[in-house]
């Protein structure tokens, strides 16, 4: 229907390569980065500002772990305590006068350096004492952003966002911040689209497999895995910092907390591992879908459809949030990108059920 | 496949008529957001609390509204999450509130600077930044009852007049969650021990505080004269059942703000008799606008929860709210006309002078440099089956606070630059 392929040959090697080799796909990207660029325009303050301006700043974090636990196959459950490490420093960084520019790639190094040392212990452990060894990363970032208060902020440990400029331009209102965090997503989504294509990207996936196997085809174990932690580490930073200066623009210790980690690895696994496009679905479901069950379940309250107590009526939306996760791991366990997969791969054939190949 | 397809498109419909505009409105009714913790950390208060809210608000539009114009509140669940808590903020601002209240210090902090750069009113009573009382530095931030440093000086006010002045050589203990939360009363302690010469000692213990016996077991190796505990939520039932096993008289066991009868039936209303704690509002339904709330609103069944919940701890919070609320809108529609914006709203808050909403508050006055409303407060003790007061509202050691206050409200106004 939309997609047709028939008569479609790729002649050079190049073209067969590209990232999106069937048009249909260049047009849908194609649009939907002039709807992101337009966006502002289109939607009001409301939407952009409290919905789109966190999607794509979750979907760059989820993106960075994605990297790590879908790509690389190492499970991460401090990965709030990553983004927090960016967001800080870069706070400080700004603080003590450097540019934005150069203080969020600082902010990215650091939460990298921090994050490779904790990477070291997946040289040792893997599976669940790997997600233990991380977890114990989480509470003593937690703890000591907390208990140290030139970090955290003096004694009502929040530290604000100073103000910023981006090339020279002042970032104020919601449209130049919403720039500034759909720049990062891009760039960290180009990257991802294109890491599966590197060697780098197949030497993950060789790891991800079976580390030990991967060592004997010569591809060496330990320093992928300390690159996907330095990567992944780098891209949260980076989140992190994009989260603190552009949407949350005051940071607190409990912005960073366990819960916040847990909800990382939830986008990554309800989006599907190792997809671009699952790291955007999984964000958009844990991140909006708990907001916009609340606002479905008030509407019908006003509405007079659910005569119950406010306190029963604000735990449906949980009950209707843990049954849609739960739904839509049994209905397909591989993730929204699965599904988004299905629906494309029907279509890619219709009316037909196969093609051939 | 159609099947999902047929799903999806009825999800799409629902989400969009979950993202659609608000019911249908009457002639300008004042409209205030509040973003509570239904369902995560703060539901011991929450839910109370918002009853006594909606309870006032149904009083005063029984009344015939402030001024002509009804009171709209609207209600919504953030579980305790910042996002969530700045997607209802900008939806409420949307909607036109003048007012908004979000009853959780994460939640609070997230959305201070935006409110402080929209000029949106928020009001944090008992919670949220203790700098936040100096309103040249938080014009709209509105704590209007004692922060945690002034709850901490009316406590020690008291243990100073229980021992006729001297506490000299005497031992004060403060048992603490070990989060910014819990940290937040020690330069106040620490001040005061150098005034008042007693010995102090900090005993933290680890958040959320199910566990607190090691904290417990050091402190009784201090013997303290009088301890004191900071913490809340499930954390404040086990450290009064950790006092107890260790032998600590409960007559000589202060708390801060946060402990209700609702604990004290957990531990068992008889064994937690004599315990003290802070009080910044009158409790029980002893008390006209309580009174005025069971006959108009309660016994006409409109009333927004059960109604033995009525005259608690939180519930008369939250009316106190409201009243403080009422009071600040109907005074900025008198002085400031029609219609009520939030610039209006903030001067009226400002405007407040000596308001105890009959005896349910100390006098509260307010003004644009103390957004604290003069700090008073007091301690009350459990008699087994109520709270009773023991001392009369007053402020306590309001210089100290202050230094505090201004300190650091000037380093947040050097850090937002």
């Amino acid at each position: 229907m939309f997609y047709r392929l028939a008569g479609i040959r790729h002649t050079r090697y190049a073209a067969d390569r590209q990232l999106w080799p069937v048009p249909v796909d260049r047009a849908q990207i194609a649009a939907l980065t002039a709807f992101a660029a337009a966006a502002p325009l289109l939607l009001s303050n409301l939407y952009l500002g409290s919905y789109l301006l966190p999607w794509i700043i979750w979907s760059t974090a989820a993106l960075g772990l994605n990297l790590l636990m879908g790509w690389a196959g190492q499970i991460h459950l401090g990965y709030a305590a990553v983004m927090a490490i960016g967001a800080y420093s870069t706070i400080h960084i700004v603080r003590a006068g450097l540019p934005f520019e150069l203080a969020i790639i600082g902010g990215g190094l650091l939460s990298a350096v921090i994050g490779l040392v904790f990477g070291f212990a997946a040289l040792r452990v893997k599976g669940l004492y790997l997600a233990i060894s991380t977890l114990a990363m989480q509470y003593l970032v937690d703890w000591i952003v907390s208990h140290v208060q030139a970090i955290s902020g003096g004694s009502q440990a929040t530290l604000q966002a100073p103000a910023f400029r981006v090339l020279g331009l002042p970032v104020a209102g919601d449209m130049m911040r919403y720039y500034v965090a759909l720049a990062v997503c891009l760039v960290v989504t180009s990257f991802l689209l294109n890491v599966g294509r590197t060697s780098f990207g197949r030497a993950l996936a060789a790891v991800r497999e079976k580390d030990f196997a991967a060592a004997i085809v010569g591809v060496d174990p330990f320093y992928f895995k300390l690159l996907a932690f330095w990567c992944s580490s780098f891209v949260g930073g980076i989140a992190g910092a994009v989260l603190a200066f552009c949407y949350y623009r005051a940071v607190t210790p409990e912005q960073f907390n366990l819960d916040v980690s847990i909800q990382a690895v939830a986008m990554v696994i309800v989006g599907g591992l190792g997809s671009v496009i699952g790291s955007y679905l999984g964000a958009a479901l844990v991140l909006l879908a708990p907001i916009m069950l609340n606002n479905l379940v008030a509407a019908l309250a006003r509405a007079g459809a659910l005569p119950m107590s406010e306190e029963v009526l604000s735990h449906i939306p949980l009950i209707l949030y843990g049954g849609l996760i739960v739904g839509f791991l049994l209905f397909e366990p591989l993730g929204l990108a699965k599904v988004y997969d299905n629906l494309r791969n029907y279509f890619l054939v219709w009316p037909f059920r196969h093609a051939r190949r | 496949m159609r099947r999902t397809l047929t799903g999806l498109a009825l999800a799409t419909v629902l989400s969009a008529a979950a993202l659609g505009p608000a019911a249908a409105q009457d002639k300008a009714p004042i409209k205030l957001g509040t973003a509570l913790d239904f369902t995560a950390v703060y539901t011991f208060v929450t839910a109370e609390y918002s009853q006594g809210q909606r309870d006032y608000a149904s009083l005063l539009n029984a009344k015939g509204g402030i001024k002509g114009h009804s009171v709209e509140i609207m209600v919504v669940d953030t579980g305790n999450q910042p996002q969530r808590g700045i997607e209802a903020y900008e939806r409420f601002k949307n909607e036109g509130a003048v007012l908004v209240d979000f009853l959780s210090t994460p939640v609070s902090r997230a959305v201070v600077p935006r409110a402080l750069a929209d000029g949106m009113n928020v009001i944090t009573l008992f919670h949220g930044r203790s700098d936040a009382a100096d309103g040249t530095v938080f014009p709209t931030i509105f704590p209007m009852t004692p922060a945690y440093w002034s709850q901490a000086t009316a406590i020690v006010k008291y243990i100073d007049d229980q021992e006729k002045g001297d506490l000299k050589g005497k031992k004060i203990a403060l048992v603490m969650i070990d989060s910014p939360f819990g940290r937040e009363p020690l330069p106040v302690f620490e001040e005061l021990c150098k005034r008042l010469g007693y010995e102090f000692s900090a005993f933290p213990y680890p958040s959320p505080g199910n566990e607190q016996s090691s904290a417990w077991t050091q402190l009784r190796r201090f013997k303290p004269d009088w301890t004191i505990i900071w913490g809340a939520g499930g954390g404040q039932s086990v450290s009064v059942r950790d006092a107890i096993s260790n032998g600590i008289p409960l007559d000589r066991l202060a708390s801060v703000i946060w402990l209700s009868e609702t604990d004290a039936n957990i531990i068992g209303a008889g064994q937690t008799k004599g315990i003290l704690r802070f009080e910044g509002v009158a409790y029980g339904k002893d008390l006209p606008v309580i009174q005025a709330i069971e006959q108009e609103v309660v016994a006409k069944g409109k009333g927004a929860g059960p109604a033995e919940k009525v005259g608690g701890t939180y519930y008369n919070i939250g009316v106190a709210s409201m009243a403080l609320f009422g009071e600040g809108a109907r005074l900025a529609l008198e002085k400031e006309g029609e219609p009520l914006t939030p610039a209006k709203l903030k001067k009226g808050l400002e405007s407040i002078k000596d308001f105890t909403a009959d005896g349910l508050l100390p006098p509260v006055t307010i003004t644009g440099e103390d957004h604290q409303g003069g700090g008073r407060g007091r301690i009350a003790a459990w008699d087994g089956s109520k709270w009773v007061p023991k001392s009369a509202w007053a402020p306590a050691y309001q210089d100290i606070v202050w230094d505090l206050i201004h300190k650091s409200a000037e380093e947040f106004k050097a850090s937002s630059k």
